[in-house]
């Protein structure tokens, strides 16, 4: 988002830069001050000897000597103690339809005020926010927006929940924590929007004070993590089975990249795995790629590639299974397994129609899971 | 056949742990003789450099004022490339942002006159917007490497590393890109070396100095006094690999001497240097070295 439209967005939500943000030429990405960066002490890390420390967020497990940064760029050791940068420190706020998210079985038709701050603890090369998520904090313009800001500025906004997104939210997991609670105190609910590289005690942490998930599983081969992703799947595959057990709402997006994770005996296998661990009816969302950051190489997915992909999904059993970044095609839908009936009929992040009341289907009367007003 | 330079001597630092410029600059000029064969800076210079266009001097003030290129090293080394023929103004030592050149003693400048001195985060400086990307490198450079200078000295402290293995005159570009923190896996292998084969550094580079007036040989990067040993040398190559692999066997005596196993043992080999090498970017062989070593 270029600067300008940045200020713009940010003046329209009610929000305003607390100091003068350093103007940026036209083709140059200058710093903002890195005075004005937070110094707010990190959770989940370790004290070692000799000023060292080892983050415990991720599964990086950074160790990091005095002055360093963590992979994720925006927690640092400073002579001992380890501090995140980034808290309070929003690099990007929009009000979204929470279906952009995608999240479609968590108050369909509402918007959430969503935030980001620099930084991400992976490089997938195929990022679509890489502009915000591959660079660190001083890189980029911000704004102070402390948790109690963030809720207000979700009440003026009418937004019922927060979506910590964009970048990789738990990376500033100590400002996503603290302002969900400040939320929750004003009835908004709170959903993150998350690669889901994340250690189990840090996560399991967040559970308890958050409503919804969204998990991108990037494949289901450690190659592929490995390669275009830099991390491991199976903290990954940990974290979708600990929201799955938990009260919080999950859904789950696979963002298929042709040649590299479209394999329908992959995908076959993947959901397998989801029908048990999990079950049918968890929502799977198979996305469309577009070229981006350091794979403009591919073209964008086939729509026959991903029609054939959730096929394969729904034979398996899972019941609610989408297609996600191609605007009107039928599979964004939500039908009732029971009778087959359209029970939420999307056009891109409209809501044409919504054909559940108390949680049941209005035709046959069958339960759908989610969280519906 | 490469050639490295170490030029050493006693007593670089005073009681006070000033550095004694004149015998810095005697280090110098012995080193830019060895690699040219001209005594008297006015030949040496121009025999390395354009000295019509101008030249940054990439420094590494990361780890505060004990362990960083002190102000010293790096004017002393400009005051050289004036003599040989530079003006001043088209003289640039820099680094990745302003605090740290301040941390580390250096006052900053940006105006016409004098030897520039400054981050990239100086406004409006900056990142170049479009990425670079090369094998394993996705990155945006500092506008300052690409656009402001024409040539490159990389005038890094040669330091242990607690991922890298050691960090010395390849790895000190990791300060010319945004994203640095994606680099640190796999003891940071190929990255250093696929950074370094990058256009924006590769054809600029003109020469490595490594200044090992002080190294930190164990638990770096940051600096503990119990590991830094005062070495009293810089070492001075126009073939980037080989000054590095240099480097590192330096690092290797002085944890000898001080009875810590080697880099290989602790499974952090800096590798980079061999891969670097692979690339032809240059020589990670002793037996193709020719080093020279002088103690003043």
């Amino acid at each position: 988002m270029k600067r300008r439209n940045f200020l713009k967005f940010s003046a329209a939500l009610g929000i305003t830069p607390k100091k003068r943000l350093i103007p940026l030429t036209s083709d140059l990405y200058a710093f903002t001050s890195d005075s004005n960066l937070s110094k707010v002490e990190a959770r989940y890390y370790k004290k070692l000897s000799h000023r060292e420390v080892e983050c415990l967020l991720c599964p990086r497990f950074c160790k990091l000597g005095d002055k360093e940064r963590g992979y994720c760029g925006v927690r640092e050791n400073m002579g001992g103690t380890y501090y995140t940068l980034v808290y309070g420190k929003a690099c990007a706020v929009h009000v979204d339809p929470i279906e952009k998210k995608p999240l479609f079985h968590f108050l369909p038709k509402t918007m959430a005020l969503s935030i980001a701050t620099a930084g991400c603890n992976v490089n997938c090369k195929f990022c679509q926010n890489w502009e915000i998520s591959q660079v660190r904090p001083e890189q980029i313009t911000h704004i102070d927006l402390p948790p109690e800001s963030v809720v207000k500025t979700a009440q003026k906004n009418n937004c019922p929940s927060i979506a910590y997104t964009y970048s990789e939210p738990m990376i500033f997991f100590e400002y996503m924590y603290d302002t969900s609670l400040e939320a929750r105190k004003k009835g908004i609910k709170n959903v993150v929007i998350t690669g889901a590289h994340v250690n189990p005690e840090p996560f399991t942490d967040l559970l308890e004070v958050v409503d919804g998930v969204k998990i991108d599983l990037k494949a289901f081969n450690q190659d592929f993590y490995t390669n275009y992703v830099r991390g491991e799947l199976q903290p990954v595959l940990d974290a979708i089975v600990a929201a799955s057990q938990s009260q919080v709402w999950l859904e789950i997006v696979y963002l298929v990249i042709p040649t590299l994770n479209d394999k329908t005996s992959e995908i076959r296998e993947m959901c397998r795995w989801i029908m048990k661990e999990i079950g049918p009816e968890v929502p799977l969302h198979f996305s469309r790629f577009y070229p981006s950051y350091l794979m403009k190489n591919l073209p964008p997915t086939p729509i026959s590639t991903l029609e054939k992909l959730r096929n394969t999904a729904l034979e398996e059993g899972l019941h609610y299974v989408y297609i996600g970044n191609i605007p009107a095609h039928e599979a964004e839908n939500t039908y009732c397994p029971n009778c087959g009936k359209i029970i939420v009929k999307r056009m891109g992040y409209l809501i044409e129609q919504i054909n559940i009341e108390k949680g049941r289907c209005v035709f046959c009367g069958h339960k759908i899971p989610g969280l519906w007003s | 056949m490469s050639k490295v330079i170490i030029v050493k001597t006693k007593n670089i630092y005073n009681v006070h742990r000033d550095i004694n410029t004149e015998k810095l600059t005697t280090l110098y000029q012995r080193g830019f003789y060895w690699l040219t064969g001209f005594k008297d800076s006015k030949n040496s210079i121009p025999a390395l450099f354009n000295t019509a266009k101008k030249i940054g001097i990439k420094i590494n003030t990361i780890a505060g004022k004990n362990i960083s290129t002190r102000p010293k090293v790096s004017l002393s080394l400009a005051d050289l490339l004036i003599k040989g023929g530079f003006q001043q103004k088209d003289i640039i030592i820099w680094d990745r942002t302003n605090r740290e050149l301040k941390d580390a003693g250096y006052r900053l400048n940006m105006s016409q006159k004098g030897i520039k001195i400054f981050g990239t985060d100086s406004n409006p400086i900056g990142y170049n917007k479009n990425l670079t990307i090369h094998r394993s490198i996705g990155s945006r450079f500092s506008y300052i490497q690409t656009n402001t200078i024409s040539q490159s000295i990389s005038l890094a402290i040669l330091k242990d590393h607690g991922l890298a293995g050691i960090t010395a005159g390849m790895k000190n570009y990791y300060g010319s890109i945004h994203n640095p923190n994606k680099y640190h896996d796999f003891n940071c292998n190929p990255f250093v070396a696929d950074l370094f084969d990058t256009a924006p550094i590769r054809k600029k580079h003109k020469l490595t100095v490594i200044d090992a007036l002080t190294v930190q040989f164990h638990k770096g990067p940051a600096y503990h006094s119990r590991w830094a040993e005062d070495y009293g040398a810089l070492i001075m190559s126009t073939d980037p690999v080989a000054a590095d692999y240099i480097g590192w066997q330096t690092i290797e005596t002085l944890r000898k001497e001080h009875g810590l196993p080697s880099l290989k043992q602790e499974e952090r080999e800096p590798k980079y240097i061999k891969t670097a090498e692979q690339l032809g970017l240059g020589c990670a062989d002793l037996t193709h070295i020719n080093l020279i070593k002088e103690e003043i």
